[in-house]
C-alpha cells in the first residue's frame, strides 16, 4: 500500500499563499485533483513530489518525509507539466536514460515495456524535438512508467492531446488503477475526471474544498437544494400534492417537455415522500433524474462560493 | 448558462442555431497604421532598454550600468572644479574608450533582452501578422538599441561637458570638443547595437546571447590590444594600426582619431589616410552589413 | 559519478552552436600565436603577454563560464532538469558528473590549445608552453566550479558570472591592489611561476594560491550539491 499523506500542509511564496492547510490522503486508485488555474495544483503536486518544501505541515509517503528524500523517487513516478525535455536524443535514447538513471538491473527491456505501453514503439526511433505535442505527452509517460513505480503523479496530463490519445491514455490509468497503483491526476477539465476518477480532491484557491466522490460531494451540499426532474402521468396533480405535504420547496411545470422540475433542501424526505404520494394520487412514475448531479455543477457551486 | 436573447434574435426553431447579439461591437472607425506601430515599438523597445515599463528586477542592471557610466564622469568633473584644471584630464572622445567594459557589458545585457525573448516565446509570430513588416520591426528595434545606447555613452559625455562650463574652461572650443565627442558616441551607438543585435537574434536563449555577444567583444578586443602591444614593441606600428580593424571598439575609435587627428586610446592609431579611408570604409561596412544580415535573419522566422 | 548524466550532460553541451562557439575561441589564440611569431619571433616577453593577457585573462575565464554554466544552466532553465532530479541519485553526484564534463572540455578547448600555442610561440613544449597550460587547466577547473554554483544559485548566473570575470578579474583587479589575492587568474599566475619562472608576476605566493584554489574548488563543488538538493521547480516566467 502507497499512500501520499498530507498533513496542514501550507506554502507560501512572499505574500502569496498558495496552499492553505491542505490535508488529505492519496492512496491507491485513481485519483483526481481539481481546481480553477491558479487554484494550487501544481504547487500540490510539486509538494508531493518532493521539489518543494511545504511551509507548515508535513507531506509523507508511507511515514517517511518526501522532501531532500531521494530515496523515494523509487516509488513515484512523476509526469512534469513543461514540456521540455531532452530534445537531441531519440525517443527511445529518453526512456533509456531514465531507466537507468533509475539504476535498474535490465534498462532495455524495461525502455521496450514502456514504450510499448504508451505506443510509442515505432517513432522512438526519431529525435524528441521532431515529436508533436502529443507524442511528447506520451514519451513523458514512458519515462515516468520505465521504474514501475507504486505512484504516479501526473500534472495537466491530458493537455494538447487528441481524442484518440486521451481515450488511450484514460484507458491506461485504469489499467493502473486497476492494479492497485496510487495515481494522481491534475486537471480542470471536467469530463476527464468525470471518466476516471474514482476520487476527487477539490482544491480552490489554495484551500482544500472538497473530497470523494462526486455524489456524495452533492449529497453532502446541503445549502443548496437538490434539482430533480420528474416525468409522470400527471405533473400537474403531482406538483400540487407534492407543494402540500412539504416534501419539495418549489416546482415548475415543464410543458415542452413534459417534465416537472423540483427542487427539494431535504433530499431524504423527498425521496421517501415521493413514492408515496405518487401512489395515494394513483400516478404513474415513468422517471426521476437529479438535474444537477453532474461533476461540474457541483464544481461551479465549489468554485462560485 | 445561456443570455436572454436581447431585442431582435430570431426566435428559435426546433433543430437551428442562433447567436444572440449580445452587443459584440465590431470596429470599423480610422486604424492607425504602420508608422504609429513601428514608432511605439521603437519606444518601448527604448524604454525597455533600461528596464522602465518592466519588473523592478529588469531595472537593476541597466541602471546600475547607467551609474557605473555616469559616476567617473561625475568624480572628473568634480576635480576638474576643485581644483581648477585647464583642460578636461580625459578627452571626451576618449571616455568611451576608457569604460567600454561596462559599454560591453550593456550591450551584452541588453541586446539579448531585446531580441531574444520575442524569439523564445514566438512574440515574432504574434508581431508579423499584423501589419507590422518586418524590416520595420528590425528598423525599429536597430534604432531603439543605437539610441539606448547613445543615452549611455551621451549622458557621461554631457556631464563633462557641463563640468567643463561650470569650470569656465574655453566655451568654443569645449562645445567643439563635446559636439564630436558625441559624434563619436553615434559611431559606437550604431556598430556595437548591430552586432550586439546581430548576435543575439540567432538564439531564443538569452543566456547564451549574452555568452556570445560578450565573448566577441571581449575576445576581439584582447586580441586586438595584444597584437598591437607586440607590435609596437617590435616597431611595427603600420602593422598595429591596421590590426585595429578587427574589433568593434579599436575600428571606430581609430574612425574618431583619424577625423579628429587625436590621440589614440589604442598603442597605434590608423596609419595615414589609407588607414584613415578603410576604417571608416569598414564601419559603414559593418553598420550595413549587420542590419542587411538582421533584416535576413527576420526574414526566415515563420509567422506559425 | 554518474555514466549517463555524463553521457546526457557531454551531448547537451557539445551540441552544435555551442560547439561554434567552443572551438572559434582557441581558433583566435592559435591564430594569434602564429601571428605574433611571424611579427616578433620567440621573443619570451612576448610570448609571456599573449599566454597571460589573451589565454589566462580572456580565454580560459570566457571557457569556464560558457562550459561551467551550460552543463546546467539551460536545464534548470528549461526544466529539464527534473528528469534528472526525479530519481533516487545523490545530487552531489550529479554535480560531481558536471562538473566532469565541464572540466574536460575547459582541458580540450582551453588548456591543451594554449600547451600548443606556447610551442608556437616559444618552439618547445616544456617551461613556458607547460608552465602556462598548467596555469590555464587549474584556473580553467576552479571557473567551472564557480560557474556551476552560480547556475545552481541563480537563474541569471551568465550575467553575474560575465561580471566577475570582467568587472572583478580585469579592472578591479587591475587597479585595486587588495583585489588581487581573490583573484583565480592571480593563483593560477602562482602556479605558472613555479614552473616558468620568477618572471612571471602573481600576486600572491605559491602556497596560498594552492590552497585558495582547493578551498575553493572543494567549496563549491560541495555547496552546489546542497543547494541543488533544495532546488525549487518553478512553472515557465
Amino acid at each position: 500500500m502507497s499512500t501520499l499523506t498530507l498533513e496542514a500542509v501550507s506554502r507560501w511564496f512572499g505574500n502569496v499563499v498558495a496552499v492553505n492547510g491542505v490535508t488529505m490522503s492519496i492512496g491507491p486508485g485513481i485519483t483526481g485533483l481539481l481546481g480553477p488555474n491558479g487554484a494550487g495544483k501544481s504547487t500540490l503536486i510539486h509538494l508531493m513530489g518532493g521539489f518543494l518544501a511545504p511551509s507548515a505541515g508535513t507531506v509523507t509517503l508511507d511515514g517517511a518525509v518526501v522532501w531532500r528524500n531521494t530515496s523515494i523517487y523509487q516509488q513515484v513516478g512523476l509526469v512534469p507539466e513543461r514540456e521540455a525535455m531532452y530534445e537531441f536524443l531519440t525517443g527511445r535514447e529518453l526512456v533509456l536514460a531514465n531507466a537507468e538513471l533509475h539504476g535498474l538491473t535490465d534498462p532495455d527491456a524495461a525502455t521496450s515495456r514502456a514504450l510499448a505501453t504508451v505506443e510509442m514503439t515505432e517513432p522512438a526511433g526519431r529525435a524528441v524535438a521532431t515529436y508533436s505535442k502529443g507524442m511528447k505527452q506520451r514519451v513523458k509517460m514512458a519515462t515516468a512508467l520505465v521504474h514501475d513505480p507504486a505512484i504516479l503523479l501526473l500534472d495537466e496530463p491530458f493537455n494538447g492531446m487528441d481524442p484518440r490519445q486521451r481515450m488511450h491514455l484514460m484507458a491506461l490509468l485504469q489499467e493502473m488503477g486497476r492494479q492497485g497503483r496510487t495515481v494522481l491526476f491534475s486537471s480542470h477539465i471536467l469530463e476527464e475526471v468525470e471518466q476516471i476518477a474514482n476520487r476527487i480532491e477539490v482544491v480552490v484557491a489554495g484551500r482544500h474544498a472538497a473530497s470523494g466522490d462526486f455524489h456524495e460531494i452533492r449529497r453532502l451540499m446541503t445549502d443548496r437544494p437538490h434539482l430533480y426532474i420528474v416525468r409522470s402521468s400527471d405533473d400537474r396533480a403531482l406538483a400540487a400534492v407534492l407543494m402540500a405535504a412539504g416534501a419539495c420547496d418549489g416546482a415548475r411545470l415543464d410543458a415542452e417537455h413534459g417534465v416537472l422540475h423540483a427542487q427539494a433542501a431535504d433530499f431524504p424526505r423527498f425521496a421517501g415522500l415521493l413514492p408515496t404520494l405518487a401512489r395515494d394520487k394513483d400516478i404513474h412514475l415513468y422517471e426521476v433524474t437529479p438535474a444537477d448531479e453532474s461533476l461540474e455543477s457541483v464544481f461551479s457551486y465549489l468554485v462560485g462560493s | 448558462m445561456s443570455l436572454p436573447p436581447s431585442g431582435g434574435g430570431p426566435p428559435a426553431s426546433a433543430g437551428l442555431g442562433v447567436i444572440h447579439d449580445i452587443g459584440y461591437r465590431h470596429h470599423e472607425g480610422p486604424r492607425l497604421g504602420r508608422g504609429y506601430i513601428a514608432r511605439s515599438m521603437f519606444v518601448a523597445s527604448l524604454l525597455g532598454a533600461f528596464g522602465i515599463g518592466r519588473s523592478p528586477k529588469s531595472k537593476v542592471m541597466p541602471m546600475l550600468l547607467l551609474a557605473a557610466m555616469c559616476l567617473p564622469a561625475l568624480i572628473i568633473e568634480a576635480v576638474v572644479n576643485g581644483v581648477h584644471l585647464k583642460t578636461q584630464p580625459v578627452a571626451y572622445h576618449r571616455y568611451p574608450m576608457v569604460l567600454q567594459a561596462v559599454v560591453a557589458i550593456f550591450v551584452a545585457a541588453q541586446a539579448p533582452q531585446s531580441v531574444s525573448r520575442d524569439l523564445r516565446f514566438r512574440l515574432t509570430s504574434l508581431y508579423f501578422s499584423r501589419p507590422l513588416h518586418r524590416g520595420d520591426y528590425v528598423l525599429a528595434k536597430f534604432a531603439a538599441m543605437t539610441c539606448a545606447l547613445l543615452v549611455l555613452l551621451g549622458l557621461p559625455l554631457t556631464i563633462l561637458y557641463g563640468g567643463g562650463l561650470l569650470a569656465k574652461l574655453p566655451s568654443v572650443a569645449e562645445t567643439r570638443h563635446y559636439l564630436l565627442g558625441l559624434a563619436g558616441a553615434v559611431l559606437f551607438s550604431l556598430v556595437l547595437a548591430g552586432v550586439g543585435l546581430l548576435i543575439a537574434a540567432f538564439t531564443p536563449r538569452r543566456g547564451l546571447g549574452v555568452a556570445a555577444v560578450i565573448a566577441v567583444l571581449l575576445v576581439s578586443y584582447s586580441a586586438v590590444s595584444v597584437v598591437q602591444g607586440i607590435s609596437v614593441s617590435v616597431g611595427r606600428s603600420t602593422l598595429a594600426g591596421y590590426a585595429g580593424v578587427f574589433s568593434p571598439f579599436t575600428l571606430v575609435d581609430g574612425v574618431q582619431v583619424w577625423l579628429l587627428r587625436a590621440e589614440p586610446s589604442t598603442p597605434a592609431g590608423p596609419p595615414g589616410t589609407t588607414g584613415g579611408l578603410l576604417f571608416l570604409a569598414v564601419t559603414a561596412a559593418l553598420i550595413a552589413g549587420t542590419y542587411l544580415l538582421l533584416l535576413m535573419r527576420y526574414r526566415k522566422v515563420s509567422v506559425s | 559519478m554518474n555514466a549517463t548524466v555524463i553521457r546526457l550532460t557531454a551531448r547537451g553541451l557539445l551540441g552544435r552552436r555551442r560547439s561554434l562557439l567552443l572551438l572559434l575561441l582557441p581558433g583566435v589564440l592559435l591564430l594569434l600565436a602564429t601571428i605574433i611569431r611571424l611579427i616578433a619571433g620567440t621573443d619570451e616577453t612576448i610570448a609571456r603577454t599573449l599566454l597571460k593577457a589573451f589565454g589566462l585573462g580572456t580565454l580560459v575565464p570566457l571557457l569556464g563560464l560558457i562550459a561551467g554554466t551550460g552543463v546546467l544552466g539551460p536545464e534548470i532553465d528549461d526544466g529539464s532538469v527534473v528528469y534528472l532530479l526525479a530519481k533516487p541519485i545523490s545530487r552531489p553526484v550529479i554535480v560531481v558528473s558536471k562538473l566532469l564534463v565541464a572540466v574536460v572540455t575547459v582541458t580540450g578547448f582551453a588548456a591543451v590549445p594554449t600547451l600548443l600555442a606556447g610551442l608556437i610561440l616559444s618552439g618547445s613544449v616544456g617551461g613556458l608552453a607547460a608552465g602556462y597550460a598548467v596555469g590555464a587547466l587549474v584556473a580553467g577547473v576552479t571557473y567551472c566550479t564557480v560557474f556551476v554554483l552560480l547556475a545552481v544559485l541563480s537563474r541569471h548566473a551568465i550575467i553575474v558570472g560575465l561580471l566577475y570575470a570582467l568587472l572583478w578579474e580585469t579592472v578591479i583587479g587591475g587597479y585595486v591592489p587588495g583585489a588581487q589575492v581573490l583573484s583565480i587568474q592571480q593563483w593560477a599566475l602562482a602556479v605558472t611561476r613555479s614552473i616558468v619562472g620568477a618572471e612571471v608576476k602573481s600576486a600572491v605566493s605559491l602556497p596560498v594560491a594552492v590552497t585558495l584554489l582547493v578551498i575553493v574548488c572543494a567549496g563549491a563543488t560541495w555547496y552546489a550539491g546542497q543547494r541543488l538538493r533544495t532546488l525549487t521547480l518553478t512553472s515557465e516566467e
